[in-house]
């Protein structure tokens, strides 16, 4: 890297005469330090996991969650420095719940990646501040059936509205990647951490960004997710599986943010031990 | 310290005693096949006089979005300039247009926070390509009840059951008009503080289009 | 003691509750109106001012100025429309000044209902707003509370019922400028003539485009004229019945009587 040691990276209001941010970039190494998350679109709704890595034999198995749940229908996860994490996610319920109190809906995926986007980017202009050592991957249900304004008085009348735009529909599942810059773009696989490459590698495999969207589907997704985080591990070390989902209200999860049951997170982490095992016979 | 009733400084000739304009009045909105339709008299007055007799209680807070305004005229056109000011800023800060939803949700968050000091009965009216035609009213308490139509005002008591005996789902959009502008005049005929002319909203997909009926032509012709 | 001292308050308030009345503040009982013509507005108004039955002011004037292409006519109390279109005006300037464009008239009614709606009617200032912009000529009324109306010929005040009954009768869609300013002066004068709140004489602005006249005293139809008689009285009216001479002499057997001197003593200072 230029220019390092010349004092252009020991504040974030200070541009390189090259035109970077040096506190940025070193975030985005903070990032790259950190268990290795991903987040699959599929067809009927999002999953995200996370190489949880274990640091130590005192913590107790499965405690000590990762994923959170921001509003129902939205889940979180993040690679890097987990304190900024845990910050990220205080503020992203915020968001959600303002959003919830002005507008009376809950707020969509989008909606949420923007403020968050918006957020973290404030945190690359000011002296006094330092970037998130974060990149977090945003994915929620949008709900594709109408819902009522929060408050509303009864359950409104029993016949339709007319006038709606034939054949259209709405919602749906979306994922979102929020690196510490601020930048945000909508994805249908995310990775990022210290495995990222090689779980990009592995999402490229997989059929998700087809003509008539996603084939995937959210059992297939989450064995695939167990698969992938198995491949991108880094052997030396020992780690936990966090794995959470998202459906649509005629899904295995109705609308909300749940952990895979546990049954099905240890048939993915079988299926991925023995694909692994396969590999390495070959 | 208290000195009863009579000591009220409202009372006094500093204070004017001037009836803060009304609008006693009939307004409705209706849901039909392809969107809705807002309707509404054109009376304002002020004590017995007609402050304004074209008034246009038909207010526009987004592009296909519109409110009834029926109480005070201050404090109506208060609320919807907050609300039009608010739905614009929706629009730009999120890339999209708000739903009616939206607006209603905005609209009752104002008119509950604020009843003690307002007296607005609203009917909210939008369509939008999620949802479709839809109709919030908000009564004076602050409530929001969606509704498949909705009729207000001091002259809609005279309609209750001509709305309820003639309403009917998914009409076609010269059908819902008919029915809009036959409840208003029954509406006009019957109650003293409705009145003038007919100005009525239709709300779809292609956008808003105004309509206007005159007295002259008993209501027949549809003139601009 | 620091702080606000609310004793005159109660004191008033005491009074008020056993049956004195407040005092009256000056209030227009009123005549004004506005009216759009092919080419711009004329806005009008009469120009008594009373305080309760007293006519408090036979000529006042009741035409405010906003900016150069902006105009109000008030009635209500008579400081509160003062002020107001004092205040928006002096905001006004500023904002254009700012812009760098003209001052519009949706702006200026748009102020005026956010200032009158935030003081929920105790401001009485009822207004009609006129003038010409960059968007076209607009006319409004602005009620007290913080109402508006958009309207081709508008009427205000006490004296309103009474000149509207003149524009109702004799308004037309399409009026010349020496029609509207007729027009206005015609209603002005219905309340004058009817209204009691109403008297004196007629003012009229006329706003185009290019540039605003106004016309002070454009009718006159109250003026003083020529007493048809003389009532000054012929010296001896008043019939003497006795006369009694007191002396300065005299006159110092009940009080003391001294000589003031122009030198010494406190003399009175003038500026030269």
């Amino acid at each position: 890297m230029t220019s390092i040691g010349t004092g252009y990276d020991l504040a974030n209001s200070i541009f390189s005469p090259d035109g970077r941010n040096f506190q940025v970039e070193y975030a985005v190494k903070a990032v790259e330090n950190g268990g290795t998350s991903i987040g699959i679109r599929c067809k009927d709704g999002v999953v995200l996991a996370v190489e949880k890595l274990v640091t130590s034999k005192l913590l107790k198995p499965n405690a000590n969650k990762r994923i959170a749940t921001v509003d129902r229908h939205l889940g979180v996860v993040y690679s890097g420095m987990i304190p900024d994490g845990r910050h990220f996610i205080e503020r992203a319920r915020d968001e959600a719940r303002a959003w919830r109190d002005t507008f009376k809906t809950p707020i969509a995926t989008a909606d949420l990646a923007s403020r968050m986007g918006g957020y973290m980017q404030a945190y690359t202009l000011y002296q006094s501040v330092r970037p998130f050592g974060i990149t977090a991957i945003v994915g929620g249900f949008d709900s594709a059936a109408e819902t009522p304004v929060d408050g509303e008085v009864g359950n409104g009348p029993a016949c339709g509205a007319g006038g709606k735009v034939a054949g259209k529909t709405h919602g749906g599942p979306f994922l979102y990647m929020i690196e510490p810059s601020g930048l945000y773009w909508g994805y249908y696989g995310a990775a990022t951490g210290k495995g990222r490459q090689a779980a990009k590698a592995e999402l490229e495999k997989l059929d998700l960004g087809g003509p008539g969207g996603p084939a995937l589907t959210m059992e297939e997704a989450v064995k695939e997710a167990a698969r992938i985080l198995y491949v991108a591990h880094d052997d030396d070390k020992e780690f936990e599986l966090e794995m959470t989902w998202i459906s649509g209200a005629d899904g295995p999860t109705k609308g909300a943010h749940h952990e895979v049951p546990k049954a099905l997170r240890e048939e993915a982490e079988r299926l991925a031990k023995q694909a692994q095992e396969e590999k390495m016979e070959e | 310290m208290e000195f009863g009733n009579s000591g009220s400084l409202r009372e006094d000739g500093i204070h004017l005693d001037m009836d803060r304009l009304k609008k006693g009045e009939v307004n409705m909105a209706v849901t039909f096949k392809d969107g809705v339709i807002l309707g509404a008299d054109s009376r304002t007055t002020t004590g017995a006089y007609i402050a304004n007799r074209v008034t246009d209680k038909l207010t526009q807070v987004h592009d296909t979005i519109w409110c009834c305004r029926s109480g005070s005229a201050a404090d109506t056109q208060a609320v919807a300039d907050i609300v039009k000011y608010q739905l614009e800023l929706f629009a730009m800060t999120n890339g999209k247009p708000p739903t009616t939803q939206t607006a209603g949700a905005i609209f009752q968050e104002l008119c509950y926070a604020n009843k003690d000091r307002l007296s607005a009965g609203l009917i909210i009216a939008g369509w939008d390509e999620r949802h479709g035609g839809q109709v919030y009213s908000i009564p004076l308490g602050g409530s929001l009840h969606k509704q498949p139509y909705s009729i207000g005002g001091s002259g809609s008591t005279y309609i209750y059951g001509f709305c309820d005996a003639n309403w009917r789902e998914g009409m076609e959009e010269a059908d819902a008009v008919n029915f809009v502008k036959d409840a208003l005049k029954e509406a006009i005929k019957w109650d003293g503080s409705s009145g003038g002319v007919i100005r009525m909203v239709v709300l779809t997909a292609k956008g808003a289009d105004r309509h206007l009926y005159l007295p002259d032509t008993d209501y027949k012709v549809r003139h601009e | 003691m620091p702080g606000f001292d609310f004793s005159n308050y109660n004191r008033n308030a005491a009074l008020h509750a056993r049956g004195v009345p407040l005092p009256k503040a000056t209030s227009t009982g009123t005549t004004i109106v506005g009216c759009i013509y092919d080419g711009g507005v004329v806005i009008a108004a009469d120009t008594r001012a009373t305080s309760g039955p007293i006519v408090a002011d036979k000529n006042c004037e009741k035409l405010h100025y906003i900016a150069p292409n902006i105009w109000c006519a008030g009635a209500g109390t008579a400081a509160d429309t003062e002020f107001t279109t004092a205040l928006i005006s002096s905001q006004l300037e500023l904002h254009s000044l700012s812009t760098g464009r003209k001052a519009r008239v949706v702006t200026c009614m748009t102020m005026l209902k956010q200032h009158l709606f935030r003081y929920q009617g105790h401001i009485g200032a009822y207004l009609v707003v006129a003038g010409v912009d960059p968007t076209g000529t607009h006319l409004f009324t602005v009620h007290a509370h913080g109402s508006t109306d958009k309207l081709p010929y508008v009427t205000m005040g006490s004296g309103s019922l009474a000149a509207m009954s003149v524009f109702e009768t004799q308004w037309k869609a399409s009026l010349t400028q020496d029609e509207a300013v007729k027009l206005c002066a015609d209603a002005i004068e219905a309340g004058i003539w009817n209204d009691l709140g109403s008297g004196s004489n007629v003012d009229v602005a006329i706003i185009t485009g290019e540039k605003t006249t106004l016309r002070r005293n454009y009718i006159k139809p109250n003026e003083r004229t020529q007493k048809l008689k003389s009532y000054a009285f012929p010296k001896g009216t008043t019939a003497v019945l006795n006369e009694k001479i007191i002396h300065k002499a005299d006159l110092s057997k009940f009080v003391s009587v001294h000589e003031l001197t122009e030198e010494g003593g406190d003399k009175m200072e003038v500026d030269t």
